[in-house]
């Protein structure tokens, strides 16, 4: 219900109680009036009948009295003159207007007679009023004659001794009883009882409605009339006919005057229900009214509309909460303004963040003309630049090159800095334009070092391209593709890579690779090869790296970089980690036991690392195939330790503490500090395959090469290359003091089978070095170096 | 007292005219006697010629006294009245109507009971005042005393008795009495009413 109709309808409720409980009571007064004043007009009218009975009865009495007194009367009765008798009879009668007059001699014979009732002569009809005459001096009665009804009056006549009786009657007729009635103020019947039915022998009333006052006396066939009320009185009669004074009353003309002032109370009841309702109404509405318009103006204030008006010009309660609205709006609106200028832009660059760029992206989308390219840009080793420079300079560096790519002549319609060092942007593509060339000049923006305040800092850019409609037709899409292509473009160490179809196969093909591996382990389809590790100056087999295979039963054999980094997104690593480790310890305690004992090296991701359990199960694993721990060597990467460095030292010293040796993997890729190094309890560094690759004909390349040896030798560590594909290298890596060698050049990595095999066949002596003269090279650079130790 | 004597003195009167027979009439009511019950002895073998004797009917407290008188026809009744209020005494009784007009002491001339007969008396002032005077064609009459008892004398012969009185609830038959035969004494029983409704009819 509406506030205005609940308002309005609480008011008339409450009035229309109000004035309905006075109602009742004035309706139930004047019902209870009506009838106590009927009541009382009954007992005034029940007197007032008696009085004027008596004082019929009085005047009766007395004029027969007078008459009876009177001597000439008494001489002409005395006398038997009914000449004088009847006259003076009548001459008294007229007098008090009596209807009959008789003189009776006591043995009840009519003497003489005046009135139309009576005859000399005749019986006298009521003989019952002789018998108890006796001494009485007077009598009266009720009488009926002829069907009309009389009070009478019997006065004996003295001579000195009752000699007669004179009788005298008034008529109680039609006349007399609408005089009683106006006296009475009621209505007044006389009834009759003949024979059991009433009868009205005189009434004030019409003849229906005498009936119907009658039916009250339990008249048989009258329909009595619940209307009326009323109060009989019987009458002292001589003879068998019963004689009813009925008294009645209307109630509807007593209640017509009660009715006329309810109706009045009725009529000012609706007057004041009207206009209550009015006002109710109007209160209401001068109070909802506004709570609409501001209603209204929240309504489009939680749309998002900031500029409605609250124009209440009110001095209420309303216009000060219509007030608080419209400040409220203002300061809703600026916050509003600001969050959303959060959730959409970021902090540190100012350009869009993911949020607000896959809107944008999916805005062009939608509204797409022509196509659309979207690159997603990435630094290199960015993390590096936070942890070598801190953070303030990362940060300006992420601000310039926003700066950059923002720049000039603006190469994208929408730009963002997506997460950490990764951004976004993109563009339409016109027609006969190449996503390549857009890629490219993107690239080209970030090649140049970024200078944070006199500090010249190397950046190195990654982009990956995808477009619509050729690539994905939704912004997410769209993302992932760029994605997939950075990532690639990362992998295979390109600056640019446009997104293909079979970068999606692949990662589909990976997925489910990564839903078999578990069945691969139980399944034995995983297999470790060996690739051995010589000593670089002899050509002695010192150890073999152990790397896992997959002879997968339907795609063949697969490499681990096939699944290995979606192992280790997902955890799975662990398993596969232990997996190796065990593989590797089974098979080395097997060589242990034959008596050629040999050095396996297992790979440990960054991850294993983190593994709490992973001691333990060293442990285990080492008990269970009587391994010596020196015949193990953990291979592991630089990036390994620096998430939780202290916790992963902590880890090696435990490690450590088996007897197994550790491996410093991919040496020179990772963002390791030397600090890190010295206190690692590692074993070995192994130099990465892209040094080892470089130092052909690379004075700065083997100037690294040989820093890492003599690096790794001062803290007394044995130090390997691997990736050695040709002699010449390996002649190199020698005269460099390197201590030991991996790669193609001496065997790829084998089956347990065929490694048995190369190892029963390889001769030490065969894989010696030959005589081969190190590079100009590295000749030159020894000679530089043995200068300065000298000049040194 | 003045009335005794002088019923006593009418009764002299008429013993000195024959010898007579003495006669006892004895009223008894239910076994009680009967005071002031009028008797008459009709004589019925000889006619008795009227006298014009005298009587008197007091007024006395609203009252006629005696009550009852019984005369002889022909007597001249005077109606003193000793209140001190004026009475109007009337009849309209056949035997004597008449009216006195309004009178005070002595002034009331004699009335003279000239036909046999009662006579109702009544004064108009006082309607209570009742009176009843029995006029007799026989000089042998008389009340009876307080002890019921009335003696009469009369000649020997034959009477008719008569026995009245105004509370009579039923009238004594008149009958026949042999003097001396049916002597000396003669009893009669009646029955008054206590409270009469009206006046016993007089036997002509």
């Amino acid at each position: 219900m509406q506030l205005r109709t609940r308002i309005a309808v609480t008011f008339l409720a409450l009035l229309g109680v109000v004035i309905g409980a006075a109602l009742l009571v004035v309706s139930y007064a004047s019902h209870r009036n009506a009838e106590l004043e009927v009541k009382h007009q009954f007992e005034v009218g029940g007197k007032v009948l008696e009085r004027v009975l008596e004082s019929n009865r009085r005047l009766l009495t007395n004029a027969a009295q007078v008459l009876a007194l009177d001597y000439g009367f008494r001489e002409a009765v005395g006398t038997n003159d009914a000449a004088t008798i009847a006259s003076a009879l009548e001459n008294n009668g007229t007098r008090i207007g009596a209807r009959l007059v008789e003189l009776v001699s006591l043995d009840g014979k009519v003497i003489a007679a005046t009135g139309p009732d009576a005859a000399a002569g005749t019986v006298f009809a009521h003989q019952a009023l002789l018998e108890h005459a006796g001494a009485t001096e007077h009598r009266e009665t009720i009488a009926v004659e002829r069907g009309h009804v009389y009070q009478l009056v019997m006065v004996p006549v003295r001579l000195p001794l009752p000699v007669a009786w004179i009788v005298m009657g008034f008529a109680i007729d039609d006349a007399s009883v609408h005089e009683l009635a106006s006296v009475t103020g009621l209505d007044v019947t006389l009834a009759l009882n003949r024979g059991g039915a009433w009868r009205a022998a005189a009434s004030s009333l019409d003849p229906a409605a005498a009936a119907g006052a009658l039916a009250h006396l339990g008249n048989a066939g009258a329909e009595r009339n619940a209307d009326v009320v009323v109060y009989t009185r019987t009458l002292e009669t001589d003879a068998a006919t019963p004689v009813t004074v009925v008294l009645s009353r209307s109630l509807e003309a007593v209640r017509a005057q009660f009715a006329a002032l309810r109706n009045l109370l009725i009529g000012i009841a609706l007057a004041s229900l009207t206009l209550t309702a009015v006002a109710a109404f109007w209160l209401a509405r001068n109070i909802t009214r506004p709570l609409q318009v501001l209603t209204t103006a929240i309504e489009s204030i939680r749309g998002g509309r900031y500029d409605t008006p609250f124009s209440l010009k009110r001095r209420d309660e309303l216009g000060v909460l219509a007030e608080g609205l419209e400040h409220m709006q203002h300061a809703v609106e600026s916050r509003d303004r600001d969050i959303r200028t959060l959730a959409y832009t970021d902090r540190l660059t100012d350009l869009m963040n993911r949020t607000a760029f896959t809107e944008a992206l999916a805005q062009a989308l939608a509204a797409r003309e022509q196509p659309i390219a979207v690159a997603i840009i990435n630094l290199r080793r960015f993390r590096r630049i936070n942890e070598c420079l801190g953070y303030a300079v990362g940060d300006e560096v992420l601000r310039q090159i926003a700066l950059r790519l923002g720049d000039g002549p603006k190469l994208s319609v929408a730009l963002a800095r997506l997460g950490a060092d990764q951004f976004a942007a993109v563009t339409p593509l016109g027609p006969g334009a190449s996503v390549e060339y857009w890629g490219t000049q993107l690239l080209e923006r970030l090649v140049q070092p970024v200078l944070v305040s006199t500090q010249q800092i190397d950046i190195s850019a990654v982009v990956g391209l995808a477009s619509a409609p050729r690539d994905a037709s939704d912004a997410d899409e769209l993302l992932r593709a760029a994605d997939l292509a950075v990532e690639s473009a990362r992998r295979d160490n390109r600056g640019l890579k446009v997104y293909d179809a079979t970068l999606r196969v692949a990662t589909r093909e990976q997925l489910s690779l990564l839903g078999e591996l578990q069945r691969a382990i139980d399944a034995h389809e995983l297999a470790l090869a060996f690739q051995p590790k010589l000593k670089l100056g002899t050509g002695e087999l010192v150890g073999a790296e152990a790397l896992v295979r997959w002879r997968h039963p339907t795609r063949g054999l697969l490499m681990p970089s096939a699944f290995i980094p979606f192992a280790e997104q997902t955890g799975f690593i662990r398993k596969l980690t232990r997996w190796a480790l065990r593989e590797g310890a089974r098979i080395a305690s097997s060589w242990a036991e034959d008596g050629e004992p040999l050095n396996v090296s297992v790979n440990m991701s960054a991850d294993d690392l983190a593994d709490p359990g992973l001691d333990q199960y060293l442990r285990q694993t080492l008990s269970e195939t009587r391994l010596p721990g020196h015949l193990l060597t953990l291979e592991l990467t630089e990036s390994g330790f620096i998430g939780e460095p202290t916790q992963a030292l902590a880890r090696l010293e435990l490690l450590k503490t088996l007897g197994i040796k550790l491996s410093i993997d991919d040496f020179g890729t990772g963002y390791s500090s030397l600090s890190y190094l010295t206190r690692m309890p590692v074993d070995e560094l192994k130099i990465d395959r892209s040094f080892v690759i470089a130092i052909a004909g690379s004075p700065q390349a083997t100037a690294v090469v040989q820093a890492a040896i003599e690096m790794g030798h001062s803290l007394g560590l044995s130090v390997v290359a691997e990736g050695i594909e040709d002699k010449g290298t390996a002649a190199d890596l020698a005269a460099l003091g390197c201590d030991v060698g991996q790669g193609y050049v001496y065997a790829k990595p084998l089956f347990l089978e065929d490694f048995v095999a190369w190892r029963r066949a390889h001769d030490a002596a065969t894989a010696r070095i030959e005589v081969v003269a190190p590079s100009e090279t590295v000749v030159r650079r020894l000679r530089a170096g043995r200068r300065n130790s000298s000049a040194g | 007292m003045i009335h005794r004597r002088i019923a006593v003195a009418v009764i002299a009167c008429s013993a000195l005219a024959t010898a007579a027979e003495a006669l006892t009439i004895q009223v008894r009511d239910q076994g009680q006697p009967a005071a002031d019950v009028v008797v008459a002895l009709d004589p019925l073998d000889a006619s008795v010629p009227p006298s014009a004797g005298r009587a008197t009917i007091d007024q006395v407290s609203k009252r006629f006294v005696p009550h009852i008188s019984v005369v002889r026809t022909g007597t001249s009744v005077d109606f003193p009245n000793s209140d001190q209020i004026r009475h109007q005494v009337y009849s309209f009784s056949p035997a004597k109507p008449f009216t006195l007009k309004l009178y005070a002491g002595r002034s009331a001339p004699p009335v003279v009971f000239d036909h046999p007969g009662l006579v109702l008396l009544g004064c108009n002032i006082h309607d209570t005042m009742v009176g009843f005077v029995a006029v007799v064609d026989t000089p042998y009459f008389g009340r009876t005393a307080a002890d019921g008892s009335l003696a009469v004398s009369a000649p020997a012969g034959r009477y008719r008795l008569r026995i009245w009185h105004p509370d009579l609830a039923a009238p004594v038959p008149a009958r026949t009495l042999t003097l001396p035969g049916d002597g000396p004494t003669v009893t009669v029983d009646i029955k008054r009413n206590a409270a009469p409704a009206g006046v016993a009819p007089w036997l002509d």
